[in-house]
């Protein structure tokens, strides 16, 4: 009945979009995220999945080193292996931590996948022509990243900021039951939290003035701030970025590297999908983290190789 | 219950994908796994739906389905949106407005020193906006004197009076597009976002080695085509 007066609507319904393309652009923006990441979304809830169902906890003890210190760069490195977006990188991570990994190695693995693996290297250096620089410098920083606020989390973050989303309750099922109910779970819930995202930062891509990028373009430190907040609010998909980044010519190399290395680890996208999977309290303080981290790393990192 | 959010979104992603539609918001490659990813959501959909019909299952599933607390499951619920958008308004691909916010920014060839391959024979030679574009600004038109060439874009108005042909590059999705805006000259007006197909001859005057130079097309003709399938290059 409900879906009979949504069809009969339907006309009128686009008719409001009509003659606003503001509105329009807003939606098409909206949609090609949400679309854009359901391959990858799909590709992640399947390994979390897997791991979840097939891997025995046993075996992370055993792949990942017992102290914590260790742990953090060998997950971050890992993140090369995950031929991904930061979709796909959200479940896994939460697949994890609930398999009992230490919240900091997986943490590390969720900032560093998105950004350092083949895909996204490559879709650089075909961005980047002539500046295979630009690579190395994305890579060094995004690994860095992860590695630094990894290490600040096993130092810093309290147990009880980490709030994973109740999961649902295993044990005891037949494996490919197992399997199906955590797929279900993780795509439905990093889904729900990826629309909110798609939501922001389609609005955001439509409302804020590009006039505002040749303000600041000139200036050394607000370029580098503005690159920053950029890439938090336009939620590129990271196999994506290195193109828009290579065509914001007036900006300067290190202000464009920060760009690269913030979008695949904190942007509104993200930072949904993030409270989505282990809470509030811990979004509110791992994004801030890792954005200032980015930033600074980016800076020292633009300034040795750029 | 929820199963059957997977069998709504996995038969959007099938439909979107079969029908050609997702080059609206998406490049094409991505189509065939966009196809794969429909399919295993509605597979698992069904699969769940069935598993929870059994008496043994359901009451677990209640308890487990809504979830209360943070993060919760209610807010899958929200995937009902992109599904709601896609069907009820489907919004068209990225015109004029979008193309109006971003300057235009054509980025020199990948590889600079390679000459540009000859266009094919004989003409008009079809080619893409953006090649055109790249032709005339880093190669200074020598690949495009003296021939007649063949564009499909949309009108989008220039400043001081005229329209440019203007396209769309994506790399991922819609999210990434960038526009290229070529000038028109002696061409006669059309309505913003038409779609039209030009067949002109290059004329130099846009600006040379420079990304932000806009690069001339003298018009010969001009007819309104239909939207192509895949409207981003």
């Amino acid at each position: 009945m409900g879906l009979l007066v949504l069809l009969l609507s339907q006309r009128w319904i686009a008719g409001l979009f009509d003659g606003h393309p503001a509105l329009q652009a807003f939606a098409t923006i909206f949609v090609a995220i949400c679309v854009q990441a359901m391959p990858f979304l799909v590709l992640g809830v399947l390994i979390s999945g897997a791991i979840a169902a097939f891997v025995p906890p046993a075996f992370w003890t055993r792949a990942l080193p017992a102290n914590t210190a260790l742990a953090v760069p060998v997950a971050a490195s890992a993140g090369a292996l995950l031929p991904g977006c930061e979709c796909a990188s959200v479940p896994i991570a939460g697949g994890l931590v609930a398999r009992g990994v230490a919240p900091s190695a997986a943490l590390a693995f969720l900032l560093s996948a998105p950004a350092i693996n083949p895909v996204v290297l490559v879709a650089t250096s075909v961005a980047f022509p002539g500046r295979p620089m630009m690579v190395l410098a994305r890579f060094v920083a995004s690994l860095a990243t992860a590695i630094v606020v990894g290490w600040l989390w096993a130092r810093f973050g309290r147990a009880g900021w980490m709030k994973p989303s109740p999961r649902p309750d295993l044990s005891g099922m037949h494996r490919f039951d197992a399997f199906r109910t955590s797929v279900q779970h993780d795509f439905l819930s990093a889904g729900g939290y990826l629309v909110v995202g798609g939501l922001t930062a389609a609005a955001l891509n439509v409302l804020v003035p590009r006039e505002w990028l040749q303000a600041v373009a000139g200036h050394a430190v607000f370029s580098v701030l503005f690159m920053a907040g950029l890439a938090v609010i336009l939620a590129i998909c990271s196999e994506a970025d290195a193109f828009v980044a290579a065509s914001l010519t007036q900006f300067s190399l290190t202000s464009r590297l920060t760009f690269l290395v913030v979008g695949p680890t904190v942007d509104v996208k993200l930072i949904a999908m993030q409270t989505g999977a282990f809470g509030r309290s811990f979004a509110m303080r791992f994004a801030p983290m890792t954005f200032v981290t980015a930033i600074l790393v980016s800076v020292a990192v633009g300034a040795w190789l750029l | 219950m929820q199963s059957v959010l997977l069998v709504l979104l996995g038969g959007a992603l099938l439909r979107l994908s079969l029908s050609g539609a997702y080059q609206n918001y998406v490049k094409p490659g991505l189509g065939v796994y966009l196809t794969l990813s429909g399919a295993i959501l509605a597979v698992l959909g069904v699969w769940g739906a069935v598993r929870s019909g059994q008496p043994a299952e359901a009451s677990e599933h209640e308890d487990d389905g809504h979830g209360h607390g943070p993060g919760g499951t209610r807010a899958a619920w929200l995937l009902l949106l992109p599904v709601l958008t896609v069907f009820l308004i489907a919004p068209p691909p990225l015109g004029a407005f979008a193309a109006d916010r971003t300057r235009s920014s054509i980025p020199p060839p990948a590889d600079s020193a390679a000459a540009l391959p000859v266009l094919p024979k004989p003409d008009p030679v079809d080619i893409g906006v953006v090649d055109f574009a790249l032709r005339a600004v880093w190669d200074d038109g020598k690949t495009l004197a003296g021939r007649t060439v063949r564009m499909v874009g949309f009108v989008t108005p220039a400043p001081g009076g005229g329209w440019y042909l203007t396209k769309m590059q994506i790399s991922c999705c819609a999210a990434d597009a960038q526009p290229f805006r070529i000038r028109t000259i002696g061409a006669p007006a059309f309505a913003t976002d038409t779609w039209v197909e030009v067949v002109g001859s290059w004329v130099p005057g846009g600006g040379t080695q420079r990304d932000d130079a806009i690069p001339n097309v003298k018009v010969a003709t001009v007819v309104q085509v239909r939207r192509p399938t895949n409207p981003y290059e």
